[in-house]
């Protein structure tokens, strides 16, 4: 552990002493407070838009800093040669995997971090949720009532899925649960996504390669994966076989996209759920990270 | 010499360099039109903006929603209006059975992994209310910036601003935006009619507008093989009412005849046509009251 | 003395398309043995299989068949690699670090302890005559320095062996001299040496033994003077005969 926490350290200090980070917070932030200073019809208190913007931002960088770290660590270290003194030393090819890959993930994490308190600030700073404390505590119980009486009326059956025309109304601890969550749940899909990459990227040597693939791929899942069980239902056999397993074996990472609960004030995921969630990411991110070790194991370096 | 040469070559480059684009310069406007606007959006993303902008215009119905909005997957045939395109009189005549209908779009989980995936995302189909409206605004905004000639635009975010926000001055702003863009456009003359009748309660604006409005329709839709009769209903009946506001019945009949060629269900404005020429009787047949 | 490195029929082959077997054998049937205490020269032309040797010996790639042991170890235990120093034949270290950050970077990955690691950092660091320039980041450093940087590296867990791959290539004379008087001075402190170089004048200069390697199989093993007197000629005559170099006009 000492080994892979020593590696993990030297990639977390090679990624803020490079400059990507940086660039990218930075074009995030002006990007949001240019949009934030923007008066839409003389209306201060439009705040969701800001959210939108900011966290998709969030997302486009944070799977940037992702792939482009992960991407770049094992074919960087073969290529300026920095692989041979370490593997020189008591060091593993299991302890070098999980090191690159702690240190990919910690620095994420803590970019994470970083961004979305920035989120957090400017979210707050434009009134946050829709409704003050007071009106929500008011509200609250008028709206318990009215809610349970339209789950009733506009229940449909067996889905589950109830039509009221209140707005959701959060409280403050909800309202802070849901960042956290959206912040836990995100970076463990980070945790995914750089196991996925480090693989990729001992299978495809040139990172430029890499890269490119890591990317569609991840993109790929994240707009079509919840989807294509549906697509391969309208497809003849065999492509439908093929796309259902497809759809069975990929990592679903678009479940880790709370986004639109924090923007539109929806109450948080249950513990039950987001716990699963992260099982599930722990278990896709193990099968990958044994994967890039099963394929690197007997590698031949050669200087 | 030596040094001179590439002095030289430097000034004999910057002379053709010079030549060609004074050559070139007058004859690229017949190239595209794009660098003659004076739209930096237009500029850079040509007719690709518009593509952005239905994306926009989509994503206040998603805002709308609150997330809850189905995937291009998950799309079925549009059942009806989503209730955030208000305008004209759609809002009130929107079906509210048939949106619900269309927006129980998730249905049965088909698996686990679906089932699962529903913790995750918005399941409840809600609209905003109490003023949360104006969470739309923004991509109704960046809509019309970046397809200025989209009426749809103006005229559902008149409607929100005017009716769920009182945002009077804004809507009409946006609304006469709009008209810049659109001079043709007789939907935003009546969604303007509207805001001068209902909003501003200027009855004489609004005859003023919608009667241009009518115009308008005349010269673009009588010649066309299936014209917008809806709109000639709306634009008919609503000024028939200003004029009968006004007292002139006569042609406050003229519009709900022609309002009633336009309706599908024209039984209700032949009760009205009726009203009116009792009424128009009644003023003849009784004595004038000399003025003093 | 006791062995410290020893193969055993050690041999590499690699996939070619090149030849029309498929398979170009890099080492055949290689056996060596590096005893401790001495400085052992690794010498042989370019392509002979000195590198493959050393990437055998430090795990980067696998033997297709044979042994090569580490103080009695196998060389795909990681723990073989515990008491040996390695310098590369060119610098390769992150260049986004210090030099001091780097050399604490390896004595973590040997596990030892701060304040013995700051101990050895200081004292190597002075060794190595980088002291003034432990806080700049080793992008800045000239050829020569970066060279140093490795040695320091290679000697931060201590080590009993030392795996050196060209060290004087690429350095000036007082460059060479200074790699020159380390060798000698590991050499008093009881620490082996295995060195793989062209400089046949440097071996003869530091060296204890010798092995000559060409077209991957041993030709030669022994003391330098054991060699020159067997074969009667100097260290420079015996390699390129060795070697199967004729001169041209030589019959």
């Amino acid at each position: 552990m000492n080994n892979v926490m020593a590696i993990s350290g030297i990639v977390v200090k090679e990624l803020y002493r490079r400059k990507d980070f940086y660039v990218l917070f930075v074009l995030t932030a002006l990007i949001t407070l240019l949009l934030g200073s923007v008066s839409f019809f003389n209306d201060a208190k439009i705040v969701r838009y800001l959210k939108e913007v900011c966290l998709l931002l969030i997302w486009i960088s944070s799977l940037v800093i992702a792939i482009g770290t992960a991407a770049r660590q094992i074919p960087a270290e073969r290529e300026s040669r920095t692989i041979f003194p370490l593997l020189a030393k008591p060091v593993t090819r299991g302890q070098f995997i999980m090191g690159k890959f702690l240190g990919c993930w910690l620095a994420c994490g803590v970019a994470l971090a970083v961004f979305y308190l920035f989120f957090g600030v400017v979210s707050e700073s434009r009134g946050g949720r829709n409704a003050s404390s007071a009106e929500l505590s008011s509200a609250a119980a008028t709206v318990g009532t009215e809610a349970a009486n339209q789950v009733d009326d506009h229940d449909h059956a067996g889905d589950g899925i109830e039509h009221h025309d209140e707005h959701a109304v959060l409280g403050h601890r909800s309202v802070v649960m849901n960042y956290v969550q959206a912040l836990w749940l995100h970076w463990m899909m980070l945790g995914v996504v750089t196991a996925m990459v480090l693989l990729g990227s001992v299978v495809l040597s040139a990172p430029s390669v890499s890269v490119t693939i890591s990317f569609i791929g991840i993109v790929g899942i994240l707009l079509l994966g919840e989807h294509l069980n549906k697509v391969a239902l309208r497809q003849p056999q065999p492509l439908q076989a093929i796309l259902y397993t497809g759809y069975f074996l990929i990592p679903h990472l678009e479940w880790f996209d709370i986004r639109d609960r924090v923007i539109y004030d929806q109450p948080p995921i249950p513990f039950a759920d987001g716990g699963l969630a992260t099982l599930y990411a722990i278990a896709y991110t193990g099968l990958f990270l044994f994967l890039t070790w099963f394929v690197f194991r007997r590698k031949a370096l050669t200087l | 010499m030596r040094l001179a040469s590439p002095f030289l070559l430097l000034g004999l480059l910057l002379a053709v360099c010079f030549t060609l684009a004074t050559t070139i310069q007058p004859r690229t406007p017949a190239w595209s039109d794009r660098g003659k606007s004076g739209d930096v959006l237009k500029l850079l993303l040509g007719d690709g903006r518009r593509m952005f902008a239905n994306h926009f215009f989509e994503q206040a119905d998603i805002s709308f929603h609150s997330g809850y909005y189905p995937s291009i997957f998950e799309r079925r045939e549009p059942a009806g209006k989503s209730p955030m395109a208000g305008g004209a009189d759609a809002h009130e005549a929107h079906d509210e059975a048939a949106h619900e209908k269309e927006m129980a779009f998730l249905g049965q989980p088909r698996d686990w992994i679906e089932r699962f995936g529903r913790h995750f995302r918005v399941t409840e189909h809600t609209h905003l209310a109490q003023g949360q409206e104006r969470e739309i605004l923004p991509w109704l905004r960046l809509s019309a910036e970046l397809d200025p000639q989209r009426v749809d635009t103006y005229t559902v975010a008149a409607y929100w601003l005017r009716e769920r926000l009182g945002r009077v001055k804004e809507a009409e702003d946006f609304l006469r935006e709009g008209q810049r863009n659109n001079p043709e456009s007789c939907e935003i003359l009546f969604e303007l009619g509207r805001l001068y009748r209902d909003s501003r309660h200027d009855s004489g604006r609004a005859r003023n507008v919608w009667q241009l409005a009518l115009r308008k329709w005349t010269e673009q839709e009588s010649g066309k093989p299936k014209p917008n009769l809806y709109q000639l209903e709306q634009i008919a009946v609503n000024l028939a009412r200003v004029e009968e506001q006004a007292g002139q019945f006569e042609r406050a009949i003229g519009l709900l005849e022609l309002g009633k060629k336009a309706s599908p269900n024209p039984a209700p404005l032949q009760a009205q046509i009726e009203e009116l020429k009792a009424k128009v009787a009644a003023a003849a047949t009784s004595p004038k009251v000399p003025a003093n | 003395m006791s062995v410290i490195l020893k193969t055993e029929k050690l041999r590499v082959e690699y996939a070619s398309r090149e030849l029309s077997s498929g398979i170009k054998v890099a080492l055949n049937g290689l056996d060596l043995e590096v005893r401790a205490g001495e400085v052992f020269g690794f010498l042989g032309p370019n392509g002979a299989g000195k590198t493959t040797t050393m990437n055998v010996l430090l795990g980067f790639v696998h033997a297709t068949s044979g042994e090569a042991r580490l103080f009695g170890v196998d060389v795909r235990e990681p723990i073989a690699r515990q008491r040996i120093g390695y310098l590369p034949e060119l610098t390769y270290y992150y260049k986004f670090l210090t030099a001091e950050e780097l050399l604490r970077f390896y004595a973590r990955i040997f596990g030892i302890a701060r304040e013995e690691a700051d101990r050895r950092i200081d004292a190597l660091l002075k060794l190595v005559e980088l002291e003034h320039a432990r806080s700049r980041s080793i992008k800045t450093y000239s050829k020569g320095m970066q060279q140093r940087v490795g040695l320091a590296q290679a000697l931060i867990n201590n080590p009993d062996l030392l795996i050196l791959d060209e060290p004087t290539s690429g350095l000036d004379p007082l460059g060479r001299m200074k790699v020159r008087e380390i060798i000698q001075r590991l050499k008093s402190e009881g620490k082996t040496v295995f060195f793989s170089s062209h400089e046949l004048g440097e071996a003869e200069t530091v060296c204890d033994r010798v092995a000559i390697i060409s077209q991957g199989e041993l030709k030669a093993q022994g003391k330098v003077s054991d060699l020159v007197a067997q074969y009667q000629c100097d260290l420079e005559r015996l390699f390129l005969k060795l070697i199967g170099y004729q001169p041209q006009g030589a019959s």
